[in-house]
């Protein structure tokens, strides 16, 4: 296979698990996650909260730092520059007893696995891979300026050793982020700039080093609506200029639709679909899972504010990760079950199956 | 900023003191002893200050007194920072079975009495101020250490440094510069400034005792304890001069450390 056809990021049935409060049980925060980011593609991850969206981002950082964290998986990262299994050789450090394929005791050597993983991801954390944060103003150091922050940020990882030229490109990116006045904004402190400010020159910081992968994990939340709005352009305008991959996570729909071109929805620690965005995220009945469908019907669309009709919600909580059933994750709250089928909802979990080309699902009823 | 233009005074007084003593450029030699001119008045001829029950010059003595603190003071603060910045990045940043040793050393030297654990050290061995420095420095390891501790506790928690982290950046380079100097520095200044002034502290109790530097050399403490047996004949200024001199130092000290404080918090929010 040549290498441009290999997908940047491919993400092979990665587990983050953490200690439950009694240390006796596991919350499977991530469960088997399966992944692909395609060159210059960005993939949106969707899912409400607690769906472990955040932590596959994370976890392929290696940033996780709660006992016993990532189990098991495998993490192929190849862009021209480098190739390699980011969990290559960890699976070393773990050992699994498993019960019926379920996970029972965890032994895992975490400062060896830390070590290995700090090894491995040591030239790609912010060279190859750049990550922007929700929350943008605590992700900036409050007492050094932002300027000052970029240019430590392109001095490592670009041939730009002076600080003079350093100084330069950061303006470059303040620009290309459309921060006003950029050459007076490079000596504010983070305290001194609005929050979408902030976020703008975090991206400024995450591109600087012109990575091959972006992560953005909620880059819109905490940001007031119409600012939101703003950095999703910035976003698709950046994505288009550089040709950046993204993997987007967000649990606003209208962010991943504006600017994902294939999505993936989690739902208690999986993915329970996978495909093209047009198919999945548009209104009509195609063939959907339950719960992207209920995720999607959850959305105020202009049409239903039109017709003043109630908005849909899931009925039932949020899935405990700590007592995963057996069979289907999304069983208690799906209102698709039929009759034939309900045995197999209870009983076994469906895999992740193509339903069409492209197009991958987890129910029983395709 | 008065404060700290005050505090800057005060330092810088100390510090010019410490040169003159340091040099011999006194208006006398402060252990020439003139019998003629005991316990001359504050302000009479020649004798800023007065002189001692031994016609002993105080202004010489005052200055000459700064020798027994500062550079002890400054080994003192050295030990309990460089010991509390170790120890408080190990059980701050990577926490877990460093973190609960580290505790367990801090209660067993808070738990010992500072003093008792002097006298002991001077029984020991013998009343020398740079044994006491040393003790009281590392005793003072576990403030240090518990407040750079928090700090970085209270630090992680926010997302910078995980965003440090998926920059690429180094671990040391995280700790030594985005921790330590550019969010610790206050609170380092703060304690260095407060060492200082529990240094002089510390040894004007000990002079007092008579286990401080020894006569004839002065220091301020054991001219207080000296002067303190003609005070209630009237001769309060032998005592009163060094008194005061500790307390305006002390407080020099700490209206610097807090104002420098003040000046760094700002920066962030021009």
């Amino acid at each position: 296979m040549s290498q441009l056809i290999r997908p940047l990021l491919k993400i092979e049935n990665l587990r983050t698990y953490f200690y439950a409060r009694s240390k006796q049980s596991f919350v499977r925060a991530v469960d088997g996650v399966s992944l692909e980011v395609g060159q210059r593609e960005t993939v949106g991850v969707v899912g409400e909260s607690g769906s472990g969206k955040s932590i596959a981002a994370m976890s392929v950082m290696g940033l996780i730092s709660a006992g016993p964290g990532v189990i098991g998986g495998q993490i192929y990262f190849s862009s021209p520059r480098v190739q390699r299994n980011l969990l290559d050789g960890l699976g070393n450090y773990v050992k699994i007893k498993e019960e019926n394929s379920r996970v029972m005791e965890v032994r895992k050597d975490r400062a060896g696995w830390q070590k290995a993983s700090d090894k491995l991801m040591g030239d790609l954390r912010g060279r190859e891979i750049a990550m922007i944060f929700q929350n943008p103003r605590a992700s900036l150091n409050p007492f050094i300026t932002i300027g000052e922050q970029i240019t430590e940020s392109i001095r490592l990882h670009t041939g730009l050793k002076s600080v003079k030229e350093a100084k330069e490109r950061a303006i470059y990116w303040l620009e290309q982020v459309k921060i006003d006045s950029p050459r007076l904004r490079f000596n504010a402190y983070p305290s001194a700039m609005s929050g979408g400010m902030c976020q703008r020159a975090m991206i400024a910081m995450a591109l600087s080093s012109e990575p091959a992968l972006l992560i953005a994990d909620e880059p819109t939340t905490g940001l007031d609506a119409t600012i939101q709005s703003k950095i999703v352009d910035l976003i698709e305008e950046l994505k288009s200029e550089t040709g950046i991959s993204t993997l987007l996570i967000s649990h606003d729909i209208s962010v991943i639709s504006r600017l994902s071109d294939r999505v993936a929805v989690m739902y208690g620690g999986a993915v329970v679909e996978y495909g093209p965005s047009k198919l999945l995220l548009d209104m009509g009945e195609a063939t959907k899972h339950p719960y992207t469908a209920a995720l999607l019907a959850s959305v105020p669309s202009e049409q239903k504010i039109r017709d003043r009709a109630n908005l849909q919600t899931i009925e039932g909580d949020v899935l405990d990760t700590i007592n995963v059933p057996s069979g289907c994750r999304f069983y208690a709250r799906c209102n698709k079950v039929t009759p034939e089928i309900k045995e197999k909802c209870i009983s076994q979990h469906p895999e992740l199956r193509e339903v069409s080309p492209g197009h991958q699902m987890r129910c029983w009823r395709y | 900023m008065l404060y700290v233009a005050y505090g800057l005074f005060i330092v810088t007084l100390v510090l010019v003191s410490y040169v003159l003593g340091a040099f011999d450029l006194l208006p006398y030699d402060p252990q020439q002893i003139n019998m003629e001119l005991m316990m001359a008045p504050p302000a009479s001829e020649g004798h800023v200050f007065g002189t001692d029950f031994m016609g002993r010059d105080i202004q010489s003595r005052l200055i000459m007194g700064i020798q027994a603190y500062f550079l002890p003071g400054l080994l003192a603060i050295s030990i309990s920072l460089t010991g509390g910045i170790i120890l408080g990045v190990l059980s701050g940043y990577w926490g877990g079975r460093i973190e609960t040793v580290i505790t367990y050393l801090n209660n067993l030297v808070d738990s010992f009495p500072r003093l008792v654990l002097i006298l002991l050290v001077i029984a020991a061995f013998k009343p020398d101020i740079y044994y006491i420095m040393v003790v009281m420095g590392i005793t003072g390891v576990p403030t240090v250490a518990t407040a750079i501790a928090n700090k970085i506790r209270f630090l992680i928690q926010k997302s910078f440094i995980e965003a440090a982290i998926a920059l690429g950046l180094r671990t040391q380079t995280i700790i030594l510069k985005h921790i330590l100097w550019y969010n610790c520095r206050a609170l380092l200044i703060i304690q260095a400034t407060l060492g200082m002034g529990e240094a002089i502290l510390l040894e004007t109790s000990l002079s007092y005792l008579g286990f401080g530097v020894q006569e004839p050399v002065p220091s301020w403490g054991n001219m207080v304890q000296s002067g303190a047996n003609y005070f209630l004949q009237g001769n309060f200024w032998p005592s009163t001069a060094p008194a005061l001199a500790i307390l305006l130092t002390i407080l020099g000290f700490n209206l610097l450390g807090d104002g420098l404080n003040n000046i760094l918090e700002d920066r962030r929010g021009k």
